[in-house]
């Protein structure tokens, strides 16, 4: 059966409750990466779709903090409103939500240009699994205030706490926004990808395609995003047609190629001591061990 | 033996301090407001060095605080009574790798040091502290410091790629942006000294703008200027900078050696950088005049020229030093307010100014809404530092109403950890402790910094310690 | 918050460093000046660097500790003087006064090393001075000095030194008739620049001529004062500059001019040096206002150029001129004005040499230390001769020339215009 908690302090009593029986948890948001990891599935569901929707969007601020269960979509079309958006765009789509993309830190193909979600988060409120209700960072973009509990959440596979509100920072919408598509074969693609991003107008998206990956919408080479005022894509543009036969491509394809993107899996760190510093960090927020129990350990 | 002489054993008898007089010196950061006295300084010419110094310390069981070059402004490297380690010798740049764009470097690397040293490569170091021609890379790193150019660039954390720490009791551990698990390297930026020391860092390096345009506009209502701030960023633009100064500031810059020529009649003046590729770039530039003329600015004035660029910078990166002129003393005070709310929290702070009858010079980082309010006032006037005293508690508590932060780049240090608990719940303080005694369970890296102690409960160490694996190094 | 009030501070009787109090009181801790200090650079202790030094002082002058603790004693007799870090000083500290009047506090409980004082006795003397450089000469002369200079460590140093200001025969040439005067002057001859470089002042004579100045003696002048000023000697001091202001005076010469930058920079500062004498004060701010260094008065009268001088050089600033006189530009219009003459820059170049006085032959391993940093850098340049307007620096980067052996050589900026102009059809 799924725990459907309404609020956050009803949340914490949930996590309270299962640490002091030992009751192991899984947390979904919308569930688009529950198959990330085998060891999760036999624990109870602990469902975060309540804490959905924005919370304090003012564009001016370029910053907007929304509930975590918020999908990708819907951040993209309110913030759309104020020509704005925010280039977490993560690897598998828009269904999946907000605190997924940041408990997961997935990147996606703005990352490279435009921040990973360690640069992009500003700020989260998580239940621990003690039951503690934390709220490090804030909703301004520069902050150094205490020690960083979001940059610890933020890829810890909700194994340190379940997030229930992120703020993020945001950017304006370029002026012009092209997408071009640069037919190469796979050493090539390589080659210029390289390239372009070492340029000095680097695209804010640069990303290799295969044709059987995206299911036959466009051949073999590269899908590059030109962004900035006119002047700057325009050169980019210009670029683009000297190095290959560059045919102008549909915007939308960037979304189906992260929707065609393989899963983010968790990866265990390298060193036996910096495993021991993990282990201590999960004692330290998670003693009982009952929070999505396996990933990382 | 005693500590001394075991820390002489290792690092030599001229890098060993303990006689008071010479410790005089070291009981000050950037901030000398407040003096702490540390039991013995000492200052290792090697990482082996500082390893075999940080392991000494942890078979002592001795408190000790790291300290890079003493620029810090949050009263962080302040030592009461512990040892204070000093990473100032430790100057090596070991690599840089221009393909990659990265510096392999040891924590005393002075920030601007680095910077000299990568523009043959047509690169740079991005963060760039006020304090850059003094500040080390190492103790950029232990404060997440920032700089004019962060607006863009971002700060210390984005371009931290990898650190070898000794962790407080001598284990060494490679952290690594690539490495999978937690973000301990996220984690370690910032933590001012409390999880450990970083004995050697990799950061990535910049490729130089092709071009670079500074653009001075000035205004006859501070309200103006900071209506302009949003407009800039609300149009898309995204300037390399964005800085602000009041006329207090621009008084005694212009007073200064590092005299401007910025106008002293203004009642504030914005410094915006623009770069980037040479295409485009004039609209850029054609938009910021616009928009700054079209918000009232009296005239603006467009610097393309290298020196006549650095002479509109000097006036604003020693700004605070100038501010020494107007005072004896000076706090230097250092929040974040969302930018929205800037019109409203400078009118606030000049009508907190006026009620407790000092004077306050805003010189901040308009873009990311970093507040720098600073009070020139002189101490031996008990009255008055009674006053300033209440006047700067004031304009914290403002900036947290508006939904800000208490430090956007010096840290909390000594100076800001009576706010702490005003920004954050308890819970979340004693989440932060926790993380602390992950690294350092005993609290002895730093102590009393930060985290108010009263939020640091008593906690067995963490049972995770009793496998052993802590007692395997990385190297 | 008791951080944000000050100890209060007892009011001694008005030493120098009491007087001093509003200088130390601009000091923000900043540590601007850490980078910008030789002496920090090389014995990475902010005890030895320009914030340090102020703490010392304002902790004597508060009463925390005594000045001549050994360990206060030690790091402010260890500072050159170079006054690199006013320079970087955002808030504008004071430092050389600060520093000397902390000396001149010092000197009156703990005197100075033997090997200092022998000297400060003999340049206050012109007649033993004489005699000393005599055979000093005599030393370098007979070729003694470049033997001598072989000996390890600080034996040989003085003697390299000493070797370093070996000149072959100077070009002989007339200046032409100036078309316009640009005014009378007359130039200070300086202890060591007469004794030791002869042939760069009557250079300095023969290139004021050149470019329109009218010279005229000024007999009576005597040692400058800035060796016994910067040793906290200050009471000789005024001596000196009184005997100076006087000789000045009677020559009726409306520049005062010197080719070395420490003299200079003492004699425009003989003003505050007898600041609290009302007799010579007046006398003194107006003999301060006409001393000019010889590259002011050449750059501002164009300088005319010679003719070409083939060969690379590389400038190193004295601290003097740079920092104390903050003329950076006047040397370089000199050089410039050298056509065919390739000027490589030198890197760091506003960092002191380590020359700083006497204060190689006082602290000879901190001195070792700063010039082996100068040395790298102008070693890097790879430049055969090193131009540098300071008899002090001209000495202390010969002697590490001449230590180097690659054949490389310092040179005064006004000898290498003086060897263009010799080379002009005339």
């Amino acid at each position: 059966m799924t725990l459907r908690p309404d609020s956050v302090a009803e949340l914490a009593a949930f996590i309270s409750d299962a640490a002091s029986a030992r009751r192991a948890l899984r947390l979904v948001g919308r569930g688009t990466w529950l198959d990330a990891d085998e060891a999760v599935r036999d624990a109870e569901p602990l469902a975060l779709t309540a804490f959905d929707g924005v919370i304090e969007y003012e564009p001016g601020d370029l910053t907007i903090t929304v509930g975590a269960a918020t999908t990708l979509a819907e951040l993209d079309a309110v913030t759309a409103a104020h020509h704005q958006w925010c280039p977490l765009a993560p690897w598998g789509g828009d269904t999946g939500s907000v605190g997924a993309t940041i408990s997961t830190a997935t990147s996606g193909p703005f990352s490279h240009a435009l921040g990973l979600p360690r640069d992009l988060v500003l700020g989260l409120e998580c239940v621990d699994g003690t039951g503690k209700v934390l709220r490090p960072g804030g909703r301004v973009v520069k902050n150094v205030a205490g020690f960083d509990l979001v940059r610890l959440m933020t890829g810890a596979w909700g194994t340190l706490g379940a997030i229930t509100r992120v703020s993020l920072r945001l950017r304006a919408r370029p002026a012009a926004d092209e997408t071009w598509h640069l037919p190469l074969d796979a050493t090539r693609a390589d080659e210029v990808q390289q390239e372009l991003r070492r340029s000095m107008t680097p695209p804010i998206a640069c990303e290799l395609v295969r044709e059987d990956q995206l299911s036959g919408a466009i051949a073999d080479g590269l899908l590059v995003r030109l962004a900035g005022n006119a002047a700057v894509v325009a050169a980019g543009r210009a670029d683009l047609q000297r190095r290959a036969d560059a045919r102008a491509a549909d915007g939308a394809l960037w979304t189906t190629l992260r929707e065609h993107a393989p899963s983010r899996v968790p990866r265990r760190p390298r060193s036996p001591a910096v495993q021991a510093l993990n282990r201590e960090v999960k004692h330290a927020f998670d003693p009982a061990g009952v929070l999505n129990p396996g990933i990382l350990q | 033996m005693s500590l001394a002489a075991s820390l002489r054993a290792i690092v030599g008898d001229t890098h060993v301090l303990d006689r008071p007089a010479e410790l005089l010196v070291y009981e000050s950061d950037g901030l000398p407001g407040y003096q702490r006295t540390p039991s013995v300084a000492v200052f290792p010419g090697t990482a082996d060095e500082a390893l075999a110094v940080v392991r000494t310390l942890a078979r002592a069981g001795v408190p000790f605080v790291p300290r890079g070059a003493g620029t810090g402004l949050s009263g962080g490297a302040l030592a009461d009574g512990a040892v204070l380690l000093g990473l100032n010798r430790l100057k090596r740049i070991i690599a840089i790798d221009p393909v990659r764009r990265v510096a392999r470097v040891e924590p005393g690397v002075v920030n601007v040091t680095l910077t000299k040293a990568a523009t043959p490569f047509g690169l740079h170091y991005a963060p760039d502290p006020s304090s850059q021609t003094a500040c080390t890379i190492g103790g950029n790193l232990a404060e997440n410091a920032g700089g004019p150019h962060c607006l863009k660039y971002g700060v210390t954390l984005n371009h931290v790629v990898a650190a070898k720490v000794a962790l407080p009791d001598g284990t060494v551990v490679e952290l690594d942006s690539d490495d999978g698990g937690y973000d301990l390297l996220g984690a370690f930026v910032g933590s001012e000294g409390c999880f450990g020391v970083a004995l050697e860092l990799t950061v990535k390096l910049t490729p130089n703008p092709e071009r670079i345009v500074t653009l001075l506009a000035d205004f006859t209502s501070i309200d103006d200027a900071a209506q302009t701030v949003s407009a800039i960023i609300a149009a898309g633009i995204l300037p390399a900078a964005l800085e602000m100064m009041d006329q207090a500031t621009v008084g005694a810059v212009e007073a200064s050696i590092y005299a401007a020529g910025y106008p002293t009649d203004a009642a504030a003046v914005l410094l915006v950088e623009v770069d980037g590729a040479t295409v485009g770039l004039d609209d850029d530039v054609q938009g910021v005049d616009g928009i700054c003329r079209a918000h009232g600015a009296r005239d603006v004035r467009i610097a393309t020229e290298p020196a006549a660029r650095a002479r509109l910078w000097q006036g604003r990166k020693k700004a605070f030093g100038a501010m020494g002129r107007l005072a004896p003393h000076l706090v230097v005070q250092d929040a974040v307010v969302p930018r929205t709310k800037l019109p409203a929290l400078l009118a606030r702070i000049a009508a907190i100014g006026d009620e407790n009858q000092v004077r306050v010079c805003n010189v901040f980082h308009a873009g990311d809404g970093n507040l720098h309010p600073n009070i020139p006032y002189n101490a031996n006037d008990r009255d008055e530092a009674a006053r300033v005293h209440v006047a700067m508690r004031q304009i914290m508590q403002a900036c947290i109403d508006a939904g800000g932060t208490i430090t956007g780049e010096h840290g909390v240090g000594l100076d800001k950890l009576p706010y702490m608990d005003a920004l954050f719940t308890p819970d979340t303080l004693d989440g932060m402790c926790r993380l602390r005694d992950v690294f350092d369970p005993l609290r002895r890296a730093n102590p009393g910094k930060v985290v108010p102690v009263r939020y640091c409960r008593e906690r067995r160490p963490a049972t995770a310690t009793t496998d052993g694996g802590r007692r395997t190094d990385d190297r | 918050m008791s951080s944000l009030a000050a100890p209060v501070v007892p009011r001694h009787l008005a030493t120098p460093l009491a007087d001093a109090r509003a200088g130390l009181d601009a000091c923000v801790h900043c540590g601007f000046c850490l980078q910008a200090c030789p002496t920090y650079l090389a014995l990475e202790d902010e005890n030895d660097s320009p914030r340090g030094r102020l703490v010392l002082m304002r902790a004597a002058l508060e009463g925390r500790v005594s000045l001549d603790d050994p360990d206060v004693a030690t790091h402010l007799s260890r500072c050159l003087g170079c006054r690199g870090c006013e320079s970087a000083c955002p808030s504008g500290v004071p430092y050389g006064h600060l520093l000397e009047a902390a000396r001149e506090q010092l000197s009156s409980t703990r005197p100075l090393p033997v090997v200092a004082r022998l000297i400060l006795w003999v340049f206050a003397r012109p007649a033993v001075l004489r005699v000393a450089l005599w055979f000093g000469r005599l030393a370098r002369d007979s070729g003694i000095a470049a033997e001598l200079a072989r000996l390890p460590g600080r034996f040989g140093f003085p003697f390299a030194m000493l070797a370093s200001t070996a000149r072959e025969s100077a070009p002989q040439w007339t200046p032409r008739r100036a078309s316009v005067t640009r005014g009378t002057v007359a130039t200070l001859d300086g202890c060591v620049m007469e004794g030791l470089f002869t042939g760069v002042n009557r250079a300095t004579e023969r290139v004021l001529a050149e470019n329109g100045y009218s010279l005229c003696d000024a007999p009576g002048q005597q040692c400058c004062g800035a060796l016994h000023v910067h040793a906290g000697d200050a009471a000789t001091a005024r001596t000196l500059a009184k005997a100076n202001i006087a000789a000045f005076e009677a020559s009726g010469a409306q520049f005062v001019a010197s080719n070395s930058a420490g003299c200079g920079a003492m004699m425009k500062e003989y003003g505050q040096l007898l600041a609290d004498d009302s007799a010579w004060r007046e006398r003194a701010r107006a003999f301060s206002a006409k001393v000019r260094d010889a590259s002011e008065l050449l750059a501002a009268a164009g300088p005319r150029p010679g003719a070409p001088l083939p060969g690379e050089i590389t400038y190193d600033a004295p601290c003097h001129l740079e920092h104390a006189q903050k003329l950076s530009a006047p040397p370089l219009q000199v050089l410039a004005a050298i056509p065919a003459l390739r000027h490589t820059v030198l890197d760091d170049r506003e960092q002191c040499c380590g020359s700083a006085g006497i204060f190689n032959l006082i602290e000879p391993n901190v001195s070792e230390r700063v010039l082996a940093a100068k040395m790298r850098c102008i070693t890097a340049t790879g430049a055969p001769v090193v131009a540098t307007g300071n008899p002090g620096c001209l000495m202390q980067i010969g002697a590490g020339l001449v230590r180097e052996g690659r054949g490389a050589v310092a040179r005064h900026p006004v000898e290498l215009l003086d060897a263009s102009y010799a080379r002009q059809e005339r």
